[in-house]
């Protein structure tokens, strides 16, 4: 079960014809899917498509009426191989994924079917982001575009167009016999409108309706055809593609009053344009623009004699091409030298070159255009001083007085998380035999490479820790250390990891963090998870793995050929260090493996609560946990806060006369998961940590010892209280 | 601004993890569409982990305007054009004012004034926190209208959540053209916790409508800054309370006639922390050292050294030993303000387990000086120890544990006799000691020197590095007869650099070097 819920917003994936359909850009790109008779969807999730990954997942009883198959694949590579249903027959399907990284790992299948070619349209709808919280590097889709021959669209990112698109993509992929990427940007993603809905098509084959299997050789990718597939490409594809843009009018023009000048942008970046141009007087709300605008929501590949016809007769042309490198840019230059035209073409001189255009940046850009050298005067409201002045209207020495007193906020690990207890005992071994050099991987537990934990040295991608620790072990002074999770695992880790390490007999030691879930991009299912009985059990309550798991990681890699593997609960700090000194340590030739296992606190959270209110109301004796720390004994040192960094631990101001730091406390979002209590025995800290059980539903026993307990120790306390007056002030 | 604008009203919103900005914003969607108007909303989500901001915004144009083609909305935040900043935190409000979304020609800011600690706040050695006074000053400075409240605490006060708060000072900022009433609707027709929700939204819209008419809802109290404070507020008067008893009267006459007024309350807390911890005896000795501090003390400042060394002595004094902490752990008032703190119901039976971990030398310093030094230093007294040793999980709720604890904290009668009074007051001596021969020197020196009684702090060996920091500092000052006020607070600083000693160690080397 992923961390959001769409259940109650697929319902509206049912609407029919003219209805009106509001919802976040994610669920429209699935009802375009199934308006346009789609056939089979897959993919892997990672933001920002993670959530259309959970749509598609929660949606699968309206894809089975529909006869929509649905996959949530391996890797993307798994995905990307589904497509292959679309070349043999009209199949339409579409993939997603993360991007750039999503891209790179199903690359060997996407260049075998671009060249194969299709029949039936073949999406694959990638998510990217070149914002300053962007996760990943910044590469674009584009590159990948251009050098396998497949069509990019970057629709305008209002809902009507984002779903117009999806059907015009896959007809664009049929008329071209080409797969086509259809790219999203991070807000684009998460964007809320409407649009007015179709009813959705079933496809014309599925379980329900076979296909007659049909056998093409010159398809497959082996000579002589492959030769011949190349060719295709470019003589037939490549035209077919065009005459469909233009004919269709997948891209739009706009006109405006100031003919001597243009704009020509991606459909991805036309919203913030538009705002600039509003800002500036050139436009009014509804995108009338008093220059030109030509919108290409196919980004790849650039239609000659659109942009030709666009230019001619303008003495300047702003392009807006957010990424880099550029690409268009020089496509365009190209276009215009070859025929001679002069048209003066701006783009990345004016714009920034790396990273996201913001709405600073664009309207920076616009201005900077308009302020031209010798380009026909244009009345606009700010100029390019005015508009740097937007950066901010805070002086120089206010900057830094706020710089002063506002905090950072890195990413972390979340409360009662199970990786904090394993990271810590990996932190104390360190002291003991490190420094150690260490393989990190994708995942949350990339977080311990960051503080309080500064564990981990390099993070090569997906499932890649342990083959990046293949050549350094040999230069190191301990045994090669590599984290992975769960997912990692799944996805790659096991064959080009584990398979590979045995093969050539890696003597160092591989730790799996496994929580049950694709924890860091929402919580998704992933093989080894279990049904929700059998559950990963292994937190401070139940210290014993007591799992059925459909698919195991410890005998996948004892298949695999590795013979020492232990299962160890990460909540158990004292035993995570004795087996993390034996594995270091042994003399044992061969890779050793640590599964440490506990259960994604999050979705352990989302699980468990619910049966905790049921357990309440249904009048059984129920206990929940949390921590306290006494605030008279805390002396304000917060050790215990540099060891684990949860978000429950924090500080509150001394309500002590005479003590001026603060205390630690703990706030009510804890859990109770038990490591504060566990680093104060192992890190020797402070005696000011209680655990607190609060009991719903008490039985007789415990009503009847608590009333003992209660009243004799007020008894006590009542003497104790009457020998008071002569110990006051 | 009723009538009909010609552009979109763009709205962001920051707020933490857990918050409530996701449902805060689908509220405000409703409000909007109930009102006739088109609503977009974007967001960036931090990842799945929950220490950073999410980021919201939203557009939002009149349907009545709207043409054949629906208005282009901006997925973009821009400087300079935002016509509502809301922030969870006030921090966060920081973090807006920082990057341009706040200006005063069109920005109308509702923010909460309270503080959620970034992780570097959370684990500074001493206090790290960051004073945000400094933004609300410029939050002030630099929105057009500001709604400013501690919206955490008046969310708690109705049993609700923030989201609720932050939404009823929107609707009270007057920054939308919406009546309060369909707010309200939108918060009934959740259907869940509509009562507290409910009262959380009127009272905040009450205050806000207080801010925009002008009249101050209340006045923000920003934490007393790190290391620099060694006096009290002299502004507030301080008179001495009546004691309960004579022995109480002998002590307070003795303040009264022997120490000026400024320097009243801190020792009157001092005092009193003395006695629950020890006696009427051992406050006495309290009040002859700071007679002493007293004598060489010129008066600069209100007193400053006298306060300073009452504060740290009476700390310091005040160790926490093993009988000590028993003490504190049987108190009859803790169960309360546990309960409280943890939001138990009233009646509801809950367990107390504690997590301790004695070292062998902290059993030691309880007992009486000479068989303390013996256990330590012969090998079966030390294996003897490590019988009780070691990481305990123990039920204070239990009448055993209860009497155990009863027992341990009654060893505070031979506590002037045990091995830990015997080193602390050796440590406190030289601490004290080298203050009155400073004062001859200089009296910013001997308040420079005062002040690192604030180092003192933790258990083990925290504790150990803490005092031994101190200890060293009044070496060097003894030591070096050019030991400057400068270079006291300097290494007072790089002790609460990190806690492994390095800054300071790598200070005190340098120092010692050049003299």
């Amino acid at each position: 079960m992923a961390e959001r819920s769409f259940t109650t917003e697929v319902l509206k994936l049912r609407a029919g014809d003219g209805e009106s359909f509001k919802g976040e850009g994610i669920l429209a790109i699935t009802k375009g899917l199934l308006q346009s008779g789609v056939a089979y969807v897959g993919g892997y999730q990672g933001s920002p498509i993670s959530h259309l990954m959970d749509v598609l997942n929660d949606a699968q009883d309206i894809l089975g009426e529909l006869g929509v198959h649905f996959e949530a694949s391996g890797s993307e590579a798994t995905a990307a191989a589904m497509l292959s249903a679309s070349i043999n027959y009209p199949l339409r399907g579409a993939v997603t994924w993360k991007s750039t990284v999503g891209t790179n790992v199903a690359s060997d299948a996407l260049s075998n079917i671009a060249s194969s070619g299709v029949i039936g349209g073949a999406l694959i709808i990638v998510g990217e982001d070149y914002g300053e919280g962007s996760s990943i590097m910044q590469e674009r889709t584009y590159a990948f575009a251009m050098k396998a021959q497949m069509w990019l669209i970057d629709p305008r990112p209002n809902l009507t167009s984002i779903v117009d698109m999806i059907e015009s993509a896959f007809q664009l992929s049929e008329a071209s016999n080409t797969p086509v990427f259809y790219m999203m940007r991070v807000r684009g993603c998460h964007v809320t409108g409407e649009f007015t809905a179709k009813d959705n098509r079933p496809p014309e084959f599925s379980s329900k309706n076979h296909v007659v299997p049909n056998r093409e050789a010159e398809k497959i990718i082996l000579p002589p055809h492959v030769y011949q597939q190349e060719q295709d490409k470019i003589s037939k594809r490549w035209p077919a593609a065009i005459d469909f843009i233009v004919d269709n009018k997948l891209n739009e023009f706009f006109p405006g009053k100031h003919k001597h000048l243009g704009i020509i942008t991606c459909g991805g970046t036309y919203n913030t344009l538009i705002r600039a141009l509003q800002r500036q007087g050139l436009s009014d709300n509804f995108g009338n623009a008093d220059i030109p605008i030509y919108v290409m929501n196919v980004a790849y590949p650039v239609v000659p004699e659109e942009v030709v016809d666009f230019c001619v007769g303008k003495s300047h042309v702003l392009l807006l091409e957010e990424g880099q490198p550029e690409y268009i840019e020089p496509a365009i230059h190209t276009l215009l030298r070859k025929r001679d035209i002069q048209t003066k073409i701006h783009g990345k001189d004016l714009f920034t070159q790396t990273g996201e255009y913001t709405a600073q940046i664009t309207l920076l850009g616009i201005t900077r255009f308009l302020e031209i050298p010798g380009l026909a005067a244009v009345s606009k409201r700010f100029s390019v001083e005015e508009v740097n002045n937007f950066n901010s209207p805070l002086s120089d020495d206010e900057h830094q007085k706020l710089l002063a007193v506002v905090p950072p906020r890195p990413s972390g690990l979340c409360t009662g998380c199970p990786e904090r207890p394993l990271f810590s005992a990996i932190k104390q071994v360190q002291k003991d035999l490190g420094p150690f050099h260490i393989s990190s991987d994708i995942g949350c537990h990339s977080f311990a490479t960051l503080a309080p934990f500064n564990l981990g040295n390099t993070i090569m991608g997906y499932g890649l820790s342990l083959a990046s620790s293949s050549s350094i072990r040999s230069a190191l002074p301990h045994k090669a250390i590599s984290i992975m999770g769960d997912g990692g695992f799944w996805h790659n880790g096991l064959s080009s990891g584990v398979v590979s390490a045995v093969f050539n007999k890696h003597d160092g030691v591989l730790i799996i963090v496994n929580n049950g879930y694709s924890a860091a991009t929402g919580g998704q299912d992933i093989p080894s998870m279990v049904e929700p009985n059998n559950i990963i059990a292994t937190t401070i309550d139940a210290p014993h793995s007591e799992r059925d798991d459909s698919v195991s990681i410890e005998l996948a890699c004892r298949g695999a050929g590795v013979e020492w593997v232990r299962t160890i609960s990460t909540y158990s700090i004292e035993l995570m260090k004795q087996t993390l000194n034996e594995a270091l340590q042994s003399s044992k030739p061969g890779l050793k493996v640590i599964i440490a296992e506990g259960e994604c606190m999050l979705n352990r959270q989302r699980r468990i609560k619910p049966l905790m209110k049921k357990s309440i109301a249904d009048g059984a004796r129920t206990l929940r946990a949390r921590f306290y720390i006494d605030s008279q004994t805390c002396t304000g040192d917060h050790a215990c806060i540099r060891l684990s960094g949860c978000p429950s631990l924090t500080i509150k101001p001394s309500s002590d006369s005479l003590r001026e730091d603060p205390v630690s406390y703990v706030d009510n979002s804890c859990v109770g998961c038990g490591v504060c209590g566990d680093n104060v025995h192992s890190a020797v800290l402070c005696p000011s940590f209680s655990k607190i059980d609060l009991i719903h539903n008490p039985n007789w026993l415990d009503k009847l010892s608590s009333s003992l307990r209660k009243n004799v120790i007020k008894l006590f306390q009542r003497y104790d209280e009457s020998r008071r007056p002569g110990q006051l002030l | 601004m009723t009538e009909s604008p010609a552009k979109t009203i763009n709205i962001i919103l920051a707020a933490l993890g857990g918050e409530g900005g996701g449902v805060f914003t689908n509220w405000l969607i409703e409000v909007a569409e109930s009102n006739g108007w088109l609503c977009q909303s974007t967001s960036l989500a931090g990842v799945a982990q929950r220490t950073g901001a999410t980021i919201y915004y939203l557009e939002l144009f009149p349907n009545d305007q709207r043409q054949s083609r629906p208005p282009v909305m901006s997925l973009f935040p821009a400087q300079g054009d935002i016509d509502i900043a809301i922030s969870s935190e006030i921090a966060e409000a920081g973090r807006m004012l920082q990057r341009g979304f706040i200006t005063p020609d069109n920005t109308t800011l509702v923010t909460s004034t309270h503080r959620v600690y970034g992780i570097t706040e959370k684990s500074d050695i001493g206090d790290g926190t960051m004073d945000a006074s400094t933004v609300l000053e410029l939050a002030a400075k630099y929105s057009q209208r500001l709604v400013s409240f501690d919206m955490s605490e008046l969310a708690k006060k109705h049993n609700s959540v923030i989201s609720s708060a932050l939404f009823g000072a929107l609707a009270g900022s007057n920054a939308l053209p919406f009546s309060v009433q369909s707010f309200k609707d939108v918060i009934v027709s959740t259907g869940k916790a509509v009562k507290t929700n409910l009262a959380a939204f009127d009272d905040s819209y009450q205050s806000a409508q207080r801010a925009v008419n002008g009249s101050p809802v209340e006045t923000y109290q920003p934490n007393q800054s790190a290391l620099t404070s060694g006096s009290v507020d002299t502004e507030a008067p301080f008179s001495l309370p009546l004691a309960t008893s004579n022995a109480g009267s002998e002590l307070l006459d003795r303040v009264r006639d022997n120490f000026p007024i400024e320097t009243h309350e801190l020792i009157y807390y001092g005092l009193q922390r003395l006695i629950e911890y020890q006696d009427f005896d051992y406050a006495n000795h309290y009040l002859d050292k700071l007679d002493e501090i007293l004598k060489i003390d010129q008066g600069q400042q209100s007193f400053d050294l006298t306060n300073a060394t009452a504060r740290y002595l009476a700390l310091w004094m005040c160790f926490e030993d093993i009988p000590r902490v028993a003490q504190l752990k049987i108190r009859a008032s803790r169960i309360g303000e546990i309960r409280q703190e943890v939001q138990a119901d009233a009646e509801q039976i809950i367990h107390i387990t504690e997590f301790f971990r004695p070292r062998p030398e902290e059993i030691c310093a309880m007992l009486p000086k000479s068989l303390g030094r013996a256990l330590l230093s012969s090998r079966l007294g030390r294996r003897f120890l490590e019988l009780f040793a070691g990481g305990k999980k123990l039920r204070t709720d239990t009448l055993a544990v209860y009497f155990a604890l009863r027992v341990l904290a009654s060893f505070r009668a031979i506590r002037r006799r045990s091995l830990g009074y015997d080193e602390e007051l050796r440590m406190i001596t030289s601490w004290l000691d080298t203050i009155k021969l400073a004062a001859a020197r200089d009296p910013q020196l001997s308040l420079e020197l005062a002040l690192c009684g604030r180092l003192v702090k933790g258990y083990g060996t925290t504790r150990q590095r803490t005092t031994e920091q101190v200890v060293s500092i009044a070496e060097y000052c003894r030591s070096f007869a050019n030991a400057s006020a400068k270079e006291i607070n300097n290494l007072r600083l790089s002790a609460i650099k990190d806690d492994a000693n390095q800054a300071f160690n790598q200070t005190l080397i340098q120092y010692r070097n050049q003299c």
